[in-house]
């Protein structure tokens, strides 16, 4: 197994390489000039055009595409991302100040989505064809329909404006400590962008549930004379599990792409906040790089997930 | 006493009614399973076999019930347990399952849970029954696959249902079947998906638990060649009815049903060469939503005259315990083979 | 209680069912296209079909369901509320919202097709040939679809909007861009199947042009998801132009869409007081949305005959 694990991660480095490069292809598309995406604007502004040209003959600006895409990477792994163009503040401090926020909210959505969405989806395989599982059909489908940032223009209004239930927006309150009083302002945001993917697993852990119920072993099982929920549980959404597991890491990209809209809506402080102002302001060197950390986190739990099938399912072959 | 009935089945009707339709899967059958004996049950498939199998387990899909008749189980110390009357996953019904009436299912390939290890299948069927410890019941399912002739038990145990071969599969289906020592196996077709070299072993495993157990067997074949080697008692079935049923001996030498007649001319022998005279059945079984009225074989039967038509035929006696659903079955017999 | 009612409901359904059987009502209603009489036994497809034909033609109708211009500015009836005058009440620069929601419609609408029916041309051009050949072209592209892949949706498509800019015209072309790799891979995993099919062999040994086995013979065989999939990336498009335009680096504020007239409405002020700025365009991408998933579902139901009931 642990073979099997680090064969998985190493996989990931082709990929990485591919990424970085399209980033950087990218990010040398873009106008405006190189140097300022490796130091501060203020020094800058205060350079002369000979000193300039200094600057990029010293940072390499002149080289060969290849050759400068090697010495950018080279840059990354060392932790130095290049500064933000509108603020002058590095890019590695910025993302260091928004990515706790970032995953604070995108986990927090991940696991109620993951949990709720797999009880309701199992509960309305069992009851097939009851009210109950014809009314979770219906709200499954509005909540893969509805836009996100417009269910959270909803929420805001009815749990926020007219309840007062719960704050606006933001992560928190200068005056609050409490963890009840931080959980107030998770609440609203981490349903509102989880909303999309619980229906979407609920979705599809009821298929997958109905479609394992339908099996050879389902009917095995009852003919050793266990109770119903053994059946249901122990055998049907064990088996159904695998699958439901491979669909949340599919659709992981979805959620980490809908905190950038969230994260507006609810005036959260996160990394999705910050690439959408930097996308606002033409801020490449900011935008390229928070891209980047997204595909990373992206690989990375696509690569957890792979790791979690194995573990679930031992038909996949570790060693191919 | 050596005819001992274990269950009974009286007129049992079954419908099924998927697709906003309604078929009569079985429509009146019935039959007794005896203690220490193989009850091989015969037809093409789409006859109602397996249907007949599912309603004594109540394991029935959902779109689908018993109509009429009964279902009785002779227990020996509960008495007589009407099975029909039972909820289909409620207590009673479980305690039987597996515990008195277990089952082997067709394919091992898609019987056994994928995701649990075989031995954890097996601990399973015995915790749900029997009030031992995790440990015992291993070392239990470790002697049982040891007696089904599974090499390296020790080691198979922990293994995956993937990781066996199919033979070993269903073996150890019939090592989790046995595991609480049942009155009555059920074998819905055990060897259809297996080699044939794979299935001459299974049978023998099979005949070996019935004498060592006492163990009554019905056992599900589309297969004369298996009835011939297998049964004590045989039921034919076609188009959810039994056309003829009586002890092997009885229907075999003497089929009374022109059906049962063509089942047994279509076998090829082995060792008569390849020029041997086979007679496959013409037609193919009619649509179970348009049957014929009378006889459900009559439009493929050489027997077959007007009166055929007017209505199925009655059960006749004709000796013994031998029973034939056919008006011509005089003829039929007299034919010789 | 209720369990005992359900069975007893169940019973009497299946009672009925078995007297119509004997009385030979059910023999005779067997003629039909079967697929159809399912779809149309689907209440959720049907339901799904009917609002989503009513906001499409309300939207192509728009200039005969509506007198106003969507874009006219009239300073004299700034934020007004629903009335007689204006159905759905005016926005901050006077313009009648229900004139807005239609057109926007139109274009909304448009670049949600138009993109799924271009994503679905590249996926089949490309994930055809590619499951048919095989090899280092198979390999090659199977690559790029999951670089493609493998970037969060919104987030390529942000980065690309900040590299082309805003314009009707780059949006589409960069959902194309984002989007077709998925097409590309269902199409391909079909084919690899059909691949082994005796015809396609018998096809090749006849010495047919690949091109003409891979487009004309293989296709149409594998032609029945990707259908669905335009129906349901359709959706998907839609509502990505709505986040996108709500974010404000969609289709240009001026043009209206849906999402552009949410965009209007980010502020708490506006959330609170002028609920008919933001509501009703919402409820109707969600209806919209919704419709066309609901008879996406009902028509790979229909083609699942794992399906009974």
């Amino acid at each position: 197994m642990l073979k099997y694990i680090l064969k998985k991660i190493l996989g990931m480095i082709p990929m990485l390489f591919i990424i970085t490069f399209l980033i950087y292809f990218l990010l040398d598309l873009t106008p405006g000039d190189a140097v300022s995406h490796l130091m501060d604007p203020e020094a800058l502004a205060r350079l002369s055009a000979e000193q300039l040209e200094a600057l990029r003959e010293t940072y390499g600006l002149n080289d060969p595409f290849v050759v400068r895409y090697f010495k950018w990477l080279l840059q990354l792994v060392q932790g130095n991302f290049g500064y933000s163009v509108s603020s002058g503040v590095p890019v590695s401090q910025i993302i260091a100040e928004s990515l706790p926020a970032t995953l604070e909210l995108s986990g927090t959505a991940l696991l109620i989505s993951t949990l709720l969405g797999s009880i309701l989806g199992v509960a309305g395989a069992i009851k097939k064809g009851t009210i109950g599982d014809n009314v979770l059909t219906v709200f499954g489908m509005i909540g893969v329909s509805i836009p996100q940032f417009f269910f959270g223009m909803v929420c805001i209004l009815v749990f926020a404006l007219n309840l007062e239930w719960l704050p606006v927006g933001g992560r928190t309150d200068p005056s609050v400590v409490s963890f009840f009083g931080r959980l107030k302002y998770l609440i609203l945001p981490a349903s509102v962008l989880g909303i999309s993917l619980t229906a979407g697993v609920m979705r599809y852990a009821r298929t997958s549930m109905l479609d394992t119920m339908n099996k050879e072993y389902i009917r095995t099982a009852r003919s050793k004379g266990i109770p119903e929920w053994r059946v249901n549980l122990i055998h049907g959404f064990r088996v159904s599990l695998t699958p439901v597991v491979v669909l949340v890491g599919f659709r992981l990209p979805t959620l980490i792409a809908g905190s950038v809209v969230i994260e507006t809506v609810f005036q959260w402080p996160g990394v999705g906040q910050v690439f959408n102002a930097a996308v606002r302001a033409s801020n490449y060197n900011l935008v390229m790089i928070v891209a980047l950390l997204f595909v990373i986190m992206v690989l990375f739990a696509s690569t957890i997930v792979d790791i979690l099938t194995a573990i679930l399912d031992p038909r996949v072959k570790l060693d191919s | 006493m050596q005819d001992q009935t274990v269950i009974s089945v009286k007129n049992l009707k079954t419908y099924f009614y998927t697709n906003q339709r309604c078929n009569k899967a079985i429509n009146g059958i019935s039959m007794d399973i005896k203690r220490g004996k193989t009850l091989c049950i015969v037809g093409e498939s789409g006859c109602g076999k397996s249907v007949t199998a599912s309603s004594i387990m109540q394991l029935l899909p959902k779109l689908s019930r018993i109509e009429e008749g009964e279902i009785i189980y002779h227990s020996e110390d509960r008495g007589d347990i009407k099975i029909h009357e039972l909820e289909r996953n409620g207590k009673e019904m479980r305690s039987l399952r597996g515990q008195d009436i277990a089952m082997i299912f067709q394919d091992p390939m898609t019987a056994l849970n994928p995701v649990y290890t075989v031995g954890w299948q097996i601990v399973e069927m015995i915790r749900a029954h029997e009030n031992v410890s995790k440990k015992e019941a291993k070392a239990r399912a470790l002697k049982l696959l040891k007696d089904m002739g599974i090499p390296y038990p020790e080691k198979r145990i922990d293994e995956y249902p993937h990781q066996f071969s199919g033979g070993m599969r269903q073996r150890a289906m019939i090592a989790m079947a046995m595991s609480c020592n049942p009155k009555v196996l059920i074998a819905d077709e055990p060897t259809t998906a297996l080699d044939v070299t794979i299935q001459a072993q299974i049978f023998e495993l099979m005949d070996k638990l019935k004498k060592e157990y006492d163990t009554a067997i019905m056992l599900i074949t589309h297969d004369m060649g298996v009835v011939c080697e297998l049964a004590d008692d045989v039921a034919v079935m076609y188009m959810g009815n039994i056309i003829e049923s009586g002890s092997a001996r009885e229907v075999l030498k003497s089929p009374g049903h022109p059906y049962t007649k063509a089942l047994l001319k279509s076998i090829p022998i082995l060792g008569k060469g390849a020029n041997q005279d086979i007679n496959p059945i013409k037609g193919s079984t009619p649509d179970p939503f348009n049957r014929p009225t009378g006889c459900q074989f009559a439009p493929r039967c050489d027997y077959a005259c007007d009166k055929c038509n007017e209505a199925m035929p009655e059960e006749n006696q004709v000796g013994g315990t031998h029973m034939v659903r056919c008006i011509r079955f005089q003829e039929v017999m007299a034919d010789g083979k | 209680m209720f369990a005992l009612s359900s069975k007893k409901r169940f019973n009497n359904k299946l009672d009925k069912l078995k007297q119509q059987e004997e009385s030979g009502i059910l023999a005779a209603k067997k003629a039909g296209n079967r697929t159809l009489r399912k779809l149309l036994n689907n209440r959720l497809a049907v339901v799904g079909g009917v609002i989503f034909l009513v906001i499409l033609l309300a939207c192509i109708f728009a200039p005969l369901l509506t007198s106003y211009n969507p874009l006219k500015v009239d300073m004299k009836s700034i934020l007004k509320g629903p009335s007689a005058d204006h159905l759905l009440g005016t926005d901050k620069v006077g313009r009648d919202i229900l004139s807005r929601i239609l057109y926007g419609g139109r274009l909304s609408i448009l670049i949600g097709f138009g993109s799924a029916l271009g994503c679905a041309t590249l996926g089949i051009l490309f994930g055809c040939y590619s499951g048919f050949k095989g090899g280092l072209f198979d390999s090659i592209m199977v690559r790029v679809s999951e670089v493609f892949m493998s970037f969060p949706q919104l987030i390529l498509v942000l980065m690309l909007v900040s590299i082309l800019g805003q314009s009707t015209k780059n949006i589409v072309i960069i959902f194309i861009i984002c989007g077709w790799g998925s097409v590309f891979r269902m199409v391909r995993s079909q084919i690899l199947s059909i691949r082994e099919e005796e015809y396609v062999q018998s096809l090749k040994v006849f010495g047919l042009n690949d091109f003409l086995i891979c487009y004309k013979h293989m296709l149409p065989n594998a032609i029945g998801p990707v259908v669905v999939n335009i129906t349901l990336s359709t959706a998907m498009f839609i509502l990505e132009e709505a986040a996108l335009s709500f974010l404000g680096l969609g289709v240009p504020l001026e043009i209206a869409t849906w999402g552009n007239i949410l965009n209007s409405a980010q502020d708490m002020y506006t959330l609170q007081n002028n609920w008919w700025m933001w509501l009703p365009v919402g409820i109707v991408i969600s209806l919209f949305v919704m419709s066309i998933n609901f008879v996406g579902d009902g028509l790979r139901d229909t083609t699942d005959p794992t399906q009974q009931g």
